[in-house]
């Protein structure tokens, strides 16, 4: 078994997923080498490390890993100088957290600083974690609200939502992604710990990828509760190109100048009454969704990542004109600009009140323009025949704050001090 | 010998009277076009004469049902607009019968249904969303607050909503999937909302509901019970499972009322889960067993 304390913070190595994605940003061509792809012998992944600092926040593009944590907060300061300190400290623990590290001892008659579940020192473990801000924080409270982002406001009902107010919107949204639950929930703790008095826990969820499929580094396809494969079509994340043009905010946007770098994020909790799609034929399924439940290939394809080829099917004779794929991405030229870069995972937490399962999809996405991307996207999709095995019961719009280049700057400075 | 079985199971339905508009309803229905999002098929192949004639009496009996419903909505809409607290309550869960035997037919008219039948849980503002309108939001004032001032308008909307569904059930077809798969959808509906008791919260009148997606699904699942003669041990445990929640209803029925859904004890309500599950597990191979898809 590895001693972890053995390690010390300034061993750590940068991740092959860091330095793929690095190489994605100049070479276009689809997937790295096998080698790349293969976890080295030996390793268990821990001292993976992801970069804190940069352009742009990690755990966006960054390839996911098997867990994520995503929690909503209301802030408690009431004073721009203390939604500050409270910017200030987050970012110093998460800094930390994401780099790992052996914590200062303290006095045992003390409680300890952190919670310990990581052992003594803590590792890396690949986390990173990712702030947004929700449009409540752009109300009266700091002077913020000339600074919203031009499309951020809360998230509305479209017509199949049965919002659970008590898992909607917040001040602000901490994503955290890891290679394990526990590390989420170790970084967790370590910010509610260190942020009393200024923050309060408003909800959250969390969700898993199978991390045999993650190993994989997007050879292979996750598939989502349903059984189908999610997320064949999407953006590819380590394409800097095409990021740029649909992720990040850039200054041609007309957003305010502190938003460039950052990008609209947008949560969803999206139940699936899995007893009864279970019970659902299976040709059904698959002309409800579009797609082979086995190879997950479009309709009449044989591959998961062949076209649909919906110019020579105009009538939907093989994948229907309501298929899920087809409203969610018709692949038309006037469709282009509502792509949005998914990055769900599954969930599943305890049951309803009838005794069925409660689970489903955790829906995120990425888009520089929310409107264009997830409004439209979902605006399509309202009223499809899915509508009738899903349920969005929570989640929100937010902002991802832009990346900070050093730790002498503290996310959503910009913010803050923009005029 | 299609007739004969056709007319038998009619009269078990007891439809007989609803036959003669049967043929306007076929020619209305050739005329619309399918809903937008919809991706359940026609079949390709033409349907036996059997099922063709089990299918239109299915069609019958969502038409008879829409129509009893915009009467009682009417009686119980009335009621409301007219001050009588006491009989608008006793009208409420019977007016939403005949809905709950269609309602998967029903739920292809989204639109409406949003308005009728939505619940206050599906907005975040709850009780105080403006868009709360329909049967509950008058079951709240009916039942939890005791009164009927200031629903006229939502009552009003009510009926004409009850009669813009029975129109457009008439003016679209139904395709077959969609009707045979509404025996095991109206199951589905109970196993989801009607067992936990979350769909009256402030009438209680659950059980009213709970009968009424029996009597739907069971309807459906008589009319093409003579097809399936080739899977009697199929269709004597549908016919089991029927009588097993039938059979803990009753205990909860005097004098053409339900009990109040609290009353069901936990143990009853576990009762009424398994043979729901069984249901649902058999009637989701009924479209396959014949042959539709």
């Amino acid at each position: 078994m590895t001693n972890r304390s053995r390690h010390l913070p300034g061993q750590i190595k940068l991740s092959r997923r860091h330095v793929l994605g690095v190489l994605g940003a100049t070479s276009f061509a689809g997937y790295a080498g096998a080698d790349d792809r293969t976890p080295s012998a030996g390793s268990d992944g821990t001292l993976e490390a992801q970069p804190f600092f940069g352009l742009h926040q990690s755990g966006i593009v960054t390839a996911q890993p098997a867990a994520a944590l995503y929690c909503a907060f209301d802030v408690l300061a009431e004073r721009p100088i203390e939604l500050e300190r409270l910017l200030r400290i987050v970012t110093e623990r998460l800094g930390f957290l994401t780099k790992g590290g052996e914590p200062p001892a303290t006095n045992p008659q003390l409680p300890p600083r952190g919670s310990g579940i990581l052992g003594p020192v803590v590792f890396p473990d690949n986390l990173t974690a990712t702030l947004s801000v929700g449009a409540s924080l752009f109300d009266y409270r700091f002077g913020l609200a000339t600074r919203r982002p031009l499309h951020l406001g809360a998230m509305e009902r479209f017509q199949n939502d049965a919002l659970d107010p008590s898992r909607c919107h917040g001040d602000l949204m901490l994503q955290l992604c890891s290679n394990t639950a526990e590390t989420n929930i170790h970084a967790l703790r370590d910010v509610i710990k260190n942020t009393a008095g200024l923050a309060a826990v408003r909800w959250k969820i969390e969700g898993f990828l199978p991390p045999h499929i993650v190993k994989t580094m997007g050879a292979d396809t996750v598939r989502n509760m349903l059984g189908f494969k999610d997320g064949t079509a999407n953006l590819d994340a380590r394409n800097a190109a095409l990021m740029d043009r649909y992720v990040w905010v850039g200054p041609e946007r007309g957003e305010p100048a502190w938003t460039v770098g950052g990008s609209y994020q947008v949560v969803r909790i999206i139940r699936t009454m899995v007893e009864r799609w279970d019970r659902t034929p299976l040709a059904e399924q698959e002309a409800i969704i579009g797609r082979h439940k086995g190879s997950g290939a479009p309709l009449g394809q044989t591959h998961d990542r062949e076209d649909p080829g919906y110019e020579a099917d105009p009538d939907g004779q093989r994948i229907s004109l309501a298929a899920h794929i087809r409203l969610a991405n018709p692949r038309l030229p006037e469709t282009r600009d509502n792509l949005i870069l998914r990055r769900s995972y599954n969930y599943s937490q305890g049951i309803s009140a009838s005794g069925q399962l409660d689970m489903g999809l955790l829906f995120v996405c990425y888009q520089a323009d929310l409107v264009a991307g997830f409004v439209t996207v979902q605006n399509r999709l309202s009223g499809e025949q899915l509508e009738e095995y899903i349920r969005p019961v929570g989640g929100g719009y937010f902002f991802a704050l832009p990346g900070i280049p050093d730790a002498g700057r503290y996310l959503g400075q910009s913010l803050l001090e923009a005029v | 010998m299609s007739a004969s079985w056709l007319s038998r199971t009619l009269i078990f339905a007891g439809l007989v009277a609803c036959l003669g508009s049967h043929a306007q309803i076929a020619a209305a229905a050739d005329s619309v076009a399918p809903l937008a999002k919809d991706t359940s098929s026609h079949p390709r192949g033409q349907l036996s004469p059997d099922l063709s004639a089990a299918l239109d009496a299915c069609r019958t009996y969502v038409v008879t049902q829409a129509d009893e419903f915009v009467r009682r909505t009417r009686a119980f809409v009335d009621a409301v607009k007219t001050g009588r607290l006491a009989e608008a309550k006793s009208l409420y869960a019977y007016a939403r019968q005949p809905y709950e035997r269609i309602e998967p037919v029903a739920a292809l008219f989204g639109d409406i249904v949003k308005r009728m039948d939505v619940r206050a849980d599906e907005f975040e503002l709850r009780e105080r969303d403006p868009a709360f309108i329909g049967f509950h939001r008058l079951e709240m004032s009916l039942f939890a607050e005791g009164t009927t001032a200031g629903l006229a308008e939502i009552a009003e909307r009510l009926a004409s909503d009850s009669t813009e569904l029975q129109q457009r059930i008439l003016a679209t077809p139904i395709s077959p999937t969609r009707m045979v798969g509404g025996a095991s959808a109206l199951i589905e509906s109970i196993a989801a909302t009607k067992i936990s008791g979350e769909e009256e919260r402030y009438s209680r009148t659950d059980l009213w509901d709970f009968q009424g997606n029996i009597e739907g699904s069971k309807a459906i699942f008589v009319l093409l019970r003579p097809l399936l003669e080739q899977d009697q041990e199929f269709v004597a445990r549908v016919d089991r499972n029927y009588r097993r929640v039938e059979d803990v209803l009753s205990r909860y029925r005097a004098a053409g009322d339900f009990a109040p859904y609290d009353r069901l004890t936990s143990r009853d309500r576990n009762a009424l889960k398994g043979p729901i599950t069984l249901l649902a597990e058999d009637l989701s191979t009924l479209r396959a067993r014949l042959n539709l898809d």
